[in-house]
This record gives C-alpha cells, sequence and structure tokens, in this order.
C-alpha cells in the first residue's frame, strides 16, 4: 500500500508534467478542452480538472506552444479547438529528451 | 455568448449566478477578450453536462462547476495575464496600473514595478511644488551637501542650480520611469 508520502508525490509529478501530457496528446490531434482531459484520463491516467487545464492552456498559448480556433458547432455552442505549434513541437521535443536524460541518470543509480 | 438553458429552474439559477461571477472578474479587459473567456468557460459547462446527458442535469451542473472551481481564483490568473499583454500594448496608464494591481502578488520583478510607480507619482508632485514654492524646490548644492525635492529648511550655502528646468528635467525623468515601468512589464510578460 502506498505511504501517503508516496501518493503525494505522484500528484505532484503528474502536476509538474501536465505540460508535457497536454503537448503529447496535442502533437497526435487538435483537441478542445474536454476532448483534452477525456485523453488525459485515458493515456495518462491523470483526472485533470477545468479549473487547472483552462488556465494552463492559456499559459501554454501565451508561450507560443499552441494556438486555438473556435469552431461553430450545430449545438450552438461553439468549441474551441488547441493546436500545437512548430514552437511547442520543438519544446515537446526538447522535453521528452529531458525526460530521456532523467531516466538515464535513474538507471544508472540503480 | 450564448446561454445556456436548463430544463430545471434551480439549474438554471446556478448556472446564470456562475456566469455573473465570472462577468465580474472578467470585466477589467477589453469587450473581446471577456467574450472569449466566458465563451471558454460556458464551452467547459455545456461540454460536461452534455456528455452526462443520463445524469441528473443539477447534479452535472454542480459537478462541472466545482471542477472548474470559483471564478475568483480560477479566471484571476487569466485575467492577470491578459491585463498585462494589454498594459504592454498599449501603454496606456489606466491599465499599467491595472496589471500591476493584478500581478502585486507575483513576485519580486511587481514589487519592483510598484516601487518605481510610487518614484513616477512623484514627479508631476515636484513640479506642482516648483510652481507653488519655486524657491524651496529644486537641485540644492553646497560645498558639503547635494539635496533634491522639495526642501523646507536647507543646508548652509546651499543654492538652487536648476531654475526653471527643473520642470523639464522632472518630465523627462518622469517619461523614462514610465518606459522603464513598461518594458520592465514585457520582460516579465516574457517569463
Amino acid at each position: 500500500m502506498k505511504s501517503e508520502f508516496l501518493i503525494n508525490w505522484h500528484s505532484q509529478l503528474r502536476k509538474g508534467l501536465l505540460p508535457l501530457f497536454v503537448l503529447m496528446v496535442l502533437q497526435e490531434k487538435e483537441n478542445y478542452g474536454y476532448e483534452l482531459i477525456q485523453n488525459l484520463q485515458t493515456r495518462f491516467a491523470i483526472d485533470v480538472a477545468e479549473g487547472t487545464l483552462y488556465p494552463l492552456l492559456i499559459r501554454l498559448q501565451k508561450e507560443g506552444l499552441l494556438t486555438s480556433t473556435w469552431v461553430e458547432q450545430v449545438s450552438g455552442i461553439p468549441r474551441k479547438y488547441y493546436v500545437i505549434t512548430p514552437v511547442g513541437q520543438q519544446t515537446l521535443h526538447e522535453m521528452r529528451a529531458y525526460m530521456d536524460s532523467l531516466k538515464s541518470i535513474n538507471q544508472n543509480e540503480q | 455568448m450564448k446561454p445556456l438553458a436548463f430544463t430545471n429552474q434551480a439549474a438554471q439559477q446556478l448556472y446564470n449566478q456562475y456566469i455573473d461571477r465570472c462577468r465580474k472578474v472578467v470585466r477589467l479587459l477589453p469587450r473581446a477578450e471577456q467574450t472569449e473567456c466566458l465563451m471558454e468557460v460556458n464551452s467547459y459547462i455545456f461540454e460536461y453536462v452534455s456528455s452526462r446527458s443520463q445524469a441528473d442535469e443539477s447534479a452535472s451542473l454542480v459537478a462541472i462547476l466545482d471542477r472548474l472551481g470559483p471564478p475568483e481564483v480560477t479566471l484571476k490568473e487569466v485575467v492577470a495575464a491578459k491585463k498585462v499583454d494589454q498594459a504592454v500594448r498599449t501603454f496606456n496608464p489606466k491599465h499599467v496600473a491595472l496589471a500591476l494591481l493584478l500581478n502585486f502578488r507575483n513576485g519580486i520583478a511587481y514589487v519592483i514595478l510598484a516601487v518605481l510607480s510610487l518614484f513616477l507619482l512623484c514627479f508631476p508632485a515636484l513640479i506642482v511644488l516648483k510652481l507653488i514654492y519655486p524657491a524651496d524646490t529644486g537641485y540644492f548644492r553646497s560645498e558639503h551637501r547635494n539635496d533634491f525635492g522639495f526642501i523646507g529648511i536647507r543646508g548652509a550655502g546651499q543654492t538652487e542650480v536648476l531654475g526653471w528646468w527643473f520642470i523639464p528635467l522632472m518630465l523627462v525623468l518622469g517619461a523614462l520611469c514610465y518606459g522603464l515601468i513598461v518594458l520592465l512589464l514585457r520582460l516579465v510578460r516574457r517569463k
């Protein structure tokens, strides 16, 4: 059974990795907010609240890693689709390289 | 923004109240950005409730509003960031002041910005004092002492050296200080 310390650590780690996970999902396909939450849950087993995701997407957009477009829907409520930019692709590549380097360090230490 | 319609009156009221709270939080933004924020919140609510069509409408609404969090918290960061963007885009003093106020808690950079803003207030005050008390306002020099500003009690042998050039100097320093504030806001925004 996981200790409370490990549970908290896992939670903090997943929060820290959230930008990486978001970019990984958007690299494959554009997503709207709710769809992104569903994909994060399915692929990475993390339940991100909309109140957490929305400011994060705004931050990533400000950094130039994403762009967004409103698409009209039959329901009359438009969806905002987020797309990764070339800068976002490059950043994702660098983030993955860093994660690989951490993995190497961990393997060497064991 | 197209408001959502709920069959349950209590749910409709809850939704209306939440959107009203969102409107209050984003009112400092330009109209287009206010609409953008509200549309995004509205979309999150719609998608969540629609995906749970089998569930009770009120329960779904309560759940998504809980997940979105209080607008005063969730939208605060969004509004503060967009306000900084507006301030550096427009150079408008009102937007600069609001951006500083909204971001004051965001670190030492904004503390420095706040201090610079206080300095900025001094320059027009000194211009007014120069007009009212010309003999007591300016740059005062003597062999052993230098004083700058509104000096009620001067040191021995001190004379005011700038005269009426004090006023254009205050204008230039004020403009430089203001430019520094906006540049610093841009730097902080890039971080």
